[in-house]
């Protein structure tokens, strides 16, 4: 653990750290474009240009690895200058179009230019023309004049897909980032080139010109759409989602997440919702619903209940706390495997061909009662079953040509060939409406957060399970998520010692391996890459 | 003056680049001395020399080589020898004629280090526009290759040492030795981040030494004369000698072969043969385009040799390229010449370089035409400054230099520029005699005489 | 890009091409140079400019077919070099110097008087199609300045007079005379 010194303030980083990061521990941010902490080092902005006590030359802090005794300075009239003198370099050739820019209030340009830019225009000499508008990928639009040559778009070609498709062109002010004429991007991680894109030049097709980015509102959750779990932010105004944006997490998804996650922004997937309870094809609110089905839970003889992999851990653990406390002779089952309609492809990268987020967490729970049935089992009993119950899977879409069981209860977010037969239909919270957790592919414990407001009548799963066991006679009566969670982790050994607080931003990991998940055989997409 | 013509000797020998011609002069004669030595105690001999890189830098070259990691260190990665012959610092012209005139001299310069070095396999990085250079390398290549110089178990010594010559395009900074390793990669020709430098981690992440082709030339005469006798010619800390290229506006133009420390006015007066008929000395760029300008006070002054034109003048011997400039010239053209040119060839990495030099170069077409103001200089002075060692390469700094020694120097001659401006002067009308401005013929007009 | 004129014009797209089979050995030798396939890529598109005259992006695709990179990376690289051309040029490619020490003894006025001898159109491409005229940067032979280069060798010392004669000659259909550069071979005797 070097110790080093930045203006004055000695922090010990661990070995291997540049000084934009070590700098950064010690409270001090040093401005830069073209350093990303999950791409390589490029040094080409400049922007990062630091003095060393007892140096000769500035020198750029990203290239520059922590050892013990440097001491560097960002304070000093020389730092001053050279930023400042960068923003303008940085601005003579770019063109003057905030207004109509999309990057605008998320630009590396705007921003730096009022921390430490601030100068008198002295650029009077022709701009550089360079191609705008380029229409590169099925995310993608490129404004070559807004570019600032940083490459990050380029490393994150050549280091994380592997496609190699940006590259600059030219040399010189006539500097053009582009692909090979006629070329468009392939990969599935286009939205990523928007995202470490620090300026305008790489915008995201289906957020341009939705929102300025002013007006939205930030929430760290987690992506549903495959067992990844990668960790974003939900972006979001007056309970609209715009965008999802992934959040670094070195241990999950490091900087980026794919387009089909970003796809699952209910406006952009068109998200049909269920919104309204409904008992045998009448409206009722969700109190008349619970009261049918507990009415009807209590007379029929077999029983079955379907844990979803699409639920959280709480929504998973009421239920079967409900089970064991009021069904005793209920029968449970894992609904593992995907929805009909699924996205089907998988990469070596973030994509996994399991599209449920919280199979980890279902398998851990089901794995806590040694009665739970496969997927399989549920099919063969379907025809047989006086009552089944289902939390949020699509098990009649799923389990098509299978028989019908005498009557269905859905507790569903979205609508589909389940809550189509269900009997009794009650709307859920999706994702972006609640507080919760998942298990993610690797045993990683992560919290999802409310965003929004929930649609229509839909609250969370978890606590309508929990209203739900009350009215046949026993309530686990936690009434907090947190409480929930907690009460969860105290039963289950994987879970020992977490409390919900605690697994903050970044998560934490189950103490034993994920049990076996049954993860559906799903073929590459050509598109895919590793 | 009495000095061994070290690395042009054979220049004027007819049909010297042939292998048999060469021999006959001597060379390869030291490659057997060199491969009998270990490769330490040639590392010694050509620190003890004081040799240094002709390319521009002049850092140590038995230094450099000393830098390269033991094969302890390296583990099985190869160790790589580039010369190189991108020649392209504007002024230069001495490497062109030292391999078209003299292959193998330089040939046996690379085998020679290559052993210190522990190198097997080598490239000569030759620019793009000497392709029948190029082609008479490749000769020179395979003779040497079917003499048993080059290939495999080298004149029975055990020692591999295969040589490629690799052309480059059209690309100045490829001169840089990391844009150089860059471009022979299959890269644009950028330069690259240091650390690491290219002796622990070049060209394919090995261990890489790039020696320009004048320094490899030396080595051979090092060898057979020992460093003793090459400290004995030149000053104490710029031993030996150096390959001058003149140009401009003098009588003999061409490349010559002075022990460093020669006065500066002798160049000019007795190799150069001085000025045109008639004409006073104006400014002196002695070390390629990129070192700062001199003034003829500095020029008369000053020695060649790496302190001494540090010393009098903050300039720096550079690659030795000299171009003289008489009363004819006029300076703000010249200095926006110079401008196109960095503007033209800047690889556009870093954020300064790539923006100012095209920034500096068009605001020097306005001073040029009379069009700029005093604010206009005071931010041209200013960019450069923002430019200079703000950059990865040395290329920031070697287009800011002439930026600041011209203004700071020959001030006088843009003031004009702006009170004419001021003046409504139209671009052109200042300068009595049209035939100043650099773009017009000064030659022709002395010729007929 | 300028259009067909001049020799070896193609057209834009010629669709997928490979390389002639009589060069293969050369293609193979290329290759065994370097310790990386991508390392070919400046001397395969010497090979290719060579072979169809310029670099249209068929044959920038071929050269990345041949060392396995993306076509991009060879297009970078393509577009980095001056000498690479990304578009047609005439038969004779005259790149005439202009950087500082070619400019002192004259060059401005061997462009002027090519300028207007060639007869060229905007985009430096006489009628005939015989000849480009192009300024360049410093070509290292500063020495013997005002120069040029035509297609690969050196022309120094250059008079409008000297220029007239190159070009008559290359008119008339006779092989290019091939300098032999000498050393200090100089404009002024010596007083």
């Amino acid at each position: 653990m070097p110790k080093v010194k930045i203006n004055d303030i000695e922090v010990d980083v661990p070995a291997g750290t540049n000084m934009i990061e070590a700098a950064a521990t010690a409270g001090v941010e040093i401005p830069h474009y073209c350093y990303h902490p999950n791409l390589s080092i490029a040094g080409n902005c400049r922007m990062c240009l630091v003095d060393i006590v007892g140096g000769r030359a500035p020198e750029i802090a990203c290239n520059m690895v922590a050892r013990e005794g440097l001491a560097i300075r960002t304070d000093t009239p020389n730092v001053k200058k050279m930023r400042q003198s960068v923003m303008e370099f940085l601005l003579v050739n770019h063109p003057l179009d905030c207004p109509i820019c999309d990057q605008s209030g998320e630009c590396r340009l705007q921003d730096y230019y009022m921390d430490h830019g601030d100068y008198d225009s002295r650029g009077v000499e022709e701009k550089v023309s360079k191609q705008k508008r380029q229409d590169i990928g099925d995310k993608i639009v490129l404004d070559a004049e807004r570019c600032v040559q940083c490459s990050r778009c380029v490393r994150f070609g050549d280091e994380v897909t592997g496609t190699g498709d940006l590259r600059l062109m030219n040399r010189s002010d006539h500097t053009e980032i582009g692909m090979f004429p006629g070329e468009r991007l392939t990969h599935h991680y286009q939205g990523n080139l928007a995202d470490i894109c620090p300026v305008g030049a790489l915008t995201n097709k289906d957020f341009r010109f939705q929102r300025r980015v002013w007006y939205l509102r930030e929430t760290a959750s987690v992506c549903n759409g495959c067992a990844t779990g990668c960790n974003v932010q939900v972006c979001h105004q007056e309970g609209e989602v715009f965008r999802y944006l992934p959040r670094r997490n070195d241990a999950v998804n490091k900087s980026w997440m794919c387009d089909h996650g970003r796809d699952l922004v209910p406006g952009i997937a068109g998200l049909e919702r269920v919104l309204r309870s409904r008992v045998d094809g009448c409206s009722v609110d969700t109190e008349a619903a619970l009261g049918a089905l507990t009415t009807r839970l209590k007379s029929a003889k077999s029983v079955g209940v379907v844990l979803g992999s699409q639920a959280t851990n709480e929504a998973n653990w009421a239920l079967l706390q409900l089970v064991r406390k009021n069904l005793p002779g209920a029968r449970l089952y894992a609904a593992t495997g995907n929805d009909p309609g699924s996205v089907e492809y998988a990469d070596t990268l973030l994509v996994d061909a399991d599209k449920n987020p919280n199979n980890a967490g279902l398998a851990l729970l089901a794995s806590l009662d040694g009665r739970v049935g496969s997927t399989a089992e549920l099919g063969s009993a379907l025809g047989s079953l006086d009552l089944l119950v289902v939390l949020e899977d699509d098990v009649i879409g799923r389990l098509k040509g299978h028989g019908r069981p005498a009557a269905l209860a859905y507790f569903g977010v979205s609508k589909n060939a389940t809550s189509a037969a269900a009997d009794v239909l009650i709307p859920v919270c999706h994702t972006v409406e609640m507080d919760g957790s998942y298990v993610n592919r690797q045993g990683r414990v992560q919290r999802i957060r409310r965003a929004v407001n929930a649609a229509g009548d839909a609250v969370p799963a978890w606590l309508v399970l929990e209203r739900l066991g009350g009215k046949l006679g026993h309530a686990p009566g936690t009434g907090m998520v947190a409480a929930a969670f907690n009460a969860m982790a105290k039963a289950v050994p994987a879970m020992k010692g977490m409390d919900f607080k605690a697994l903050g931003d970044a998560g934490l990991q189950l103490a034993t391996d994920v049990p076996e998940v049954a993860a559906p055989d799903v073929p590459a997409s050509p598109g895919a890459t590793a | 003056m009495d000095f061994p013509r070290i690395l042009s000797g054979n220049w004027e020998v007819p049909d010297s680049h042939t292998l048999a011609v060469a021999r006959a002069c001597g060379t390869y004669t030291r490659v057997e001395m060199a491969l009998k030595k270990p490769p330490a105690e040639l590392i010694q001999i050509v620190k003890d020399s004081g040799l240094r890189g002709r390319g521009g830098a002049g850092f140590p070259t038995g230094m450099k080589w000393s830098f390269v990691p033991g094969p302890e260190k390296r583990g099985n990665k190869p160790v790589y020898l580039l010369c190189n012959a991108d020649e392209s610092e504007p002024g230069t012209f001495k490497d062109r004629y030292c391999m078209w005139k003299d292959p193998h001299l330089m040939i046996e310069g690379m085998i020679i280090a290559a052993h210190a070095i522990g190198c097997k396999v080598g490239y000569i990085y030759i620019r793009g526009e000497f392709r029948y250079i190029y082609d008479r390398l490749w000769e020179a290549v395979h003779e040497a290759r079917a003499a048993g110089l080059l290939g495999r178990n080298i004149l029975g010594t055990g020692v591999d040492f295969e040589l490629h010559v690799h052309l480059g395009a059209g690309a100045y900074i490829c001169g840089e030795e990391t844009a150089l390793i860059s471009s022979l990669e299959g890269e644009k020709g950028q330069p690259k981040l240091k650390p690491p430098f290219p002796a622990v981690e070049g060209a394919w992440r090995c261990p890489t030494i790039v020696n320009n082709v004048e320094t490899l030339a030396a080595v051979p005469w090092i060898i057979e004369n020992g460093a003793a006798a090459y400290k004995a010619i030149g000053t104490e800390k710029s031993p030996g000698t150096k390959l001058f290229s003149c140009s401009g506006h003098i009588r003999r133009p061409g490349v010559y072969e002075i022990p460093l420390g020669y006065p500066m006015k002798d160049l000019l007066e007795i190799e150069c043969g001085g000025l045109l008929p008639g004409r006073t000395l104006k400014a002196v760029i002695p070390g390629g385009s990129s070192v700062p300008v001199m003034t003829p006070a500095e020029v008369y002054a000053c020695n060649m040799d790496y302190e001494s034109i540090q010393t009098v003048a903050g300039s720096y011997l550079g690659s030795g390229g000299f171009i003289v400039m008489d009363d004819t010239t006029d300076l703000v053209d010249a200095l926006t010449n110079l401008l196109r040119f960095y503007a033209h060839e800047s690889c556009g990495q870093c954020t300064p370089c790539r923006e100012g030099c095209g920034w500096m170069y068009h605001i020097l077409c306005r001073v040029r035409d009379n069009c700029a103001t005093a604010a206009d200089l005071v931010t041209l002075k200013d960019l450069a400054d923002n430019i200079h060692s703000k950059t990865i390469c040395f290329f920031g700094a070697s287009a800011a230099m002439p930026v600041q020694s011209f203004l700071l120097k020959f001030k006088g001659e843009f003031l004009a520029r702006i009170e004419a401006a001021s003046m409504g002067i139209p671009a052109g009308a200042i300068i009595a005699n049209p035939e100043q401005r650099v773009g017009h013929p000064v030659a022709p007009s002395v010729a007929g005489a | 890009m300028s259009s067909s004129s001049g020799h070896g014009a193609a057209v834009a797209s010629r669709g997928p091409i490979e390389w002639p089979a009589a060069l293969q050995p050369q293609v193979t030798d290329i290759l065994s140079r370097y310790p990386t396939r991508q390392a070919a890529v400046m001397p395969l598109l010497w090979l290719a400019q060579d072979t169809w005259a310029w670099l249209d992006l068929d044959v920038m695709r071929l050269v990345a077919r041949t060392i396995d990179v993306p076509a991009s990376q060879v297009h970078a690289v393509a577009s980095f070099y001056t000498m690479f051309k990304k578009a047609p040029t005439g038969k004779y490619l005259f790149q005439v110097c202009h950087t500082l020490s070619c400019a002192l003894v004259g060059a401005e006025k061997i462009v002027a008087h090519l300028e207007r001898v060639l007869e060229l159109d905007a985009h430096g491409n006489s009628k005939d199609g015989l000849f480009t005229l192009m300024r360049v940067e410093c070509l290292a032979s500063c020495g013997s300045a005002p120069m040029m280069q035509v297609n690969d060798h050196f022309y120094e010392r250059l008079t409008p007079e000297s220029c007239d004669q190159i070009i008559a000659g290359l008119r008339s259909g006779k092989p290019l005379a091939v300098p032999r550069p000498e050393v200090n071979e100089w404009t002024f005797p010596v007083s």
